[in-house]
């Protein structure tokens, strides 16, 4: 994580990520720009631009919304993720051109100030037929504004990453209203299904991968460990967790993280600092934790990130006995070092060649 | 995927087996933006044919009259055409033609007067938008004109319709209809463009009528709740040249009620608030 504001540093990744949605863009919108001239010679260059910029916005909103509960379903998804607030500002661009020009279009050179017409022109707030749908755009692109403005990691460290994490999840507040801007505003004017469906079909989809996603970490906390000794709990055999990687462990609602590296168990709270990704899905790259989201790093023995940053895991204790792994869910303060287990290596019997064993 | 694989965005390159994927799945990705782009490309409404003479003016020579709506007649050939005028942006043309008056120390009402414009039409309906920053009135004759204009009373009628702008309607906006445009259209009717019933018969051919008051008075005020909804008004229905008039006496939706008659409106307040009690007990 930066430790001062600085641009955005592209490296090689990054590059080709930026690159594809720049490409993505511009195919989508000749398509669409291409096919309506083709179809409609009538239309306007205001309205193409009205609904060029709407309908990629949202195909990029569903794009965004997806990326996350695939990552959870499917690790090689991740290369999607590691950038996806380069999409989130992209389709934060197409949202505003499309807003600031409908606002233009639709509520300028009247006799009110534009945004005020916005609210006062259309006030039917009870009918659901003829409900005011701009506004509903309106307050969309406000929370995309907000996201998009902090979506840098110096606002990810001032605001603190709970209160960034939580505002930004506001992007699904504003997905609805996105959807209930489209059903109560083109859709109550085109008459072809092609619209509720291609919405309907967008929907499902980001529902169905969200809870399929969500079954899946719910399984993964709703393990049992019955076994308990001096405030320890039996997880798993020793040999079950692979070198340089880690199992999670879901006790009492604390999400432990126990790695095996270099002949020790250590084990860490299993939400990264940065945008509560899962740490113990990383691997352990230089000595440290890495977390497959962004790249966080930790130290094993005391969850701390390597000097100048300065995110801070809670640690645990962890012992082996008899091959088994046991694991005490009372975490320590961010930051303390623990000794962790070290794994004996069971005796390597030599048995002498005879001509019966070879 | 190989178990020692493992991604980090900050390293200049992603193991083999994620970069196959990713490349597999925006290939998916592109193939379905393709499919909504052509879905919804292909899927819109038609646009309208309606022409706005954007950044080209035209020079038009006609009588003016304020009512029933600020409008110019002009001869065309053996039939008198009239050409409602609207002003710039969301704007009628009474503020400008008032201008106009007050600077000429004279009134327009029914002098033979040259104005310069932007051509609306579509339809077979035509207005023309003046603008005070154009210098829109290029000739003027102090003498009273008069053309021979065929108004004709065609009795009461109740028309279901869409309350429309025609500044919009006839090629400012496509659509300049609907759900979409209704705001548009109300702040366009707020700022003094005169209201236009679109009606659709059986057919699904189209006529359009200009509203106003039962006396001829503007209903830029009240048709607010009327637009973009469909709508039954009834009042006294004429021609005048080319286009209908109403002469609105009601105005129905399932929003809303307007009467001219005060008494009536008072009745209609009172049922309403009579059914909601009804409703509450």
């Amino acid at each position: 994580m930066s430790v001062s504001y600085q641009a955005v540093g592209w490296n090689r990744q990054k590059k080709i990520y930026d690159w594809l949605i720049a490409g993505f863009c511009v195919f989508y919108i000749s398509v669409f720009v291409g096919l309506t001239l083709v179809f409609n010679p009538e239309a306007t260059f205001e309205t193409l631009l009205i609904r060029t910029t709407s309908t990629l916005a949202l195909l990029l909103l569903h794009v965004i919304l997806s990326i996350g509960p695939l990552t959870r379903l499917n690790k090689r998804f991740l290369p999607l993720l590691y950038n996806r607030r380069h999409l989130g500002v992209t389709m934060f661009c197409m949202a505003a051109v499309h807003g600031g020009f409908s606002i233009f279009q639709f509520h300028s050179l009247g006799n009110v100030n534009p945004f005020a017409s916005l609210f006062i022109s259309n006030t039917h707030f009870t009918s659901i037929a003829d409900f005011p749908f701009q506004a509903l755009g309106f307050f969309a692109l406000l929370i995309f504004l907000l996201l998009a403005a902090t979506s840098h990691d110096f606002w990810l460290r001032n605001l603190t990453p709970k209160v960034w994490k939580t505002l930004h999840m506001f992007v699904y507040v504003a997905y609805l209203l996105i959807v209930l801007h489209v059903m109560v505003g083109v859709i109550q004017y085109e008459t072809n299904p092609v619209f509720i469906l291609l919405l309907a079909a967008g929907s499902a989809t980001l529902i169905t991968l969200h809870l399929l996603a969500g079954r899946k970490e719910v399984q993964k906390d709703n393990q049992n460990y019955q076994l308990q000794m001096d405030g320890f709990y039996e997880v798993c055999r020793v040999d079950d967790i692979l070198e340089d990687r880690a199992k999670v462990f879901c006790i009492k609602e604390e999400r432990i993280a126990v790695f095996k590296t270099a002949g020790t168990l250590f084990a860490v709270n299993n939400v990264c600092k940065h945008q509560n990704g899962p740490i113990g899905e990383g691997k352990i790259v230089d000595g440290c934790i890495t977390c497959p989201w962004h790249g966080y790093q930790y130290l094993p023995h005391n969850g701390c990130s390597p000097a100048p940053f300065k995110e801070k895991v809670s640690t645990y204790d962890v012992k082996i006995f008899e091959g088994k792994v046991w694991l005490n869910p009372a975490p320590y303060p961010e930051g303390t070092e623990r000794p962790g287990a070290v794994i004996e290596l069971e005796p390597v019997i030599i048995k002498p060649v005879t001509p019966q064993n070879i | 995927m190989r178990n020692d694989e493992f991604y980090i965005g900050w390293m200049q390159g992603a193991p083999a087996t994620f970069i196959q994927f990713v490349r597999k799945y925006l290939l998916l990705i592109f193939f379905l933006a393709a499919v909504v782009g052509v879905l919804l490309a292909t899927s819109q409404k038609k646009f309208s044919t309606a022409t706005f003479e954007y950044g080209k003016t035209t020079t038009i020579k006609g009588v003016y009259a304020p009512s029933p709506v600020p409008h110019l007649s002009v001869k065309n050939n053996n039939e008198i055409v009239f050409i409602p005028l609207v002003g710039y942006g969301k704007q009628g043309a009474e503020g400008i033609i008032q201008e106009l008056e007050k600077e000429r120390g004279i009134s327009l009402a029914n002098k033979e007067v040259t104005f310069n414009g932007t051509l609306l039409y579509g339809d077979g309906k035509v207005l023309l938008q003046i603008d005070k920053n154009e210098a829109p009135l290029k000739q003027l004759s102090n003498a009273e004109a008069s053309l021979p204009s065929a108004t004709k009373a065609l009795g009461p009628a109740s028309l279901k319709g869409e309350v429309i702008d025609p500044k919009c309607y006839f090629g400012v906006m496509k659509p300049g209809e609907g759900k979409v445009h209704k705001d548009c259209a109300i702040r366009c009717i707020a700022g003094g463009i005169p209201p236009v019933l679109a009606i659709t018969n059986e057919k699904g051919e189209k006529n359009y009528v200009l509203l106003v008051g039962a006396n001829g008075e503007k209903l830029n005020d009240k048709v607010k709740d009327f637009v973009a909804v469909p709508s039954t008004i009834t009042g006294e229905l004429m021609q005048v040249d080319n286009w209908l008039v109403m002469q609105v006496k009601e105005m129905k939706n399932d929003m809303a009620t307007f009467s001219s008659d005060a008494s009536s409106q008072i009745a209609s307040a009172c049922e309403a608030s009579c059914c909601k009690k009804r409703m509450q007990q």
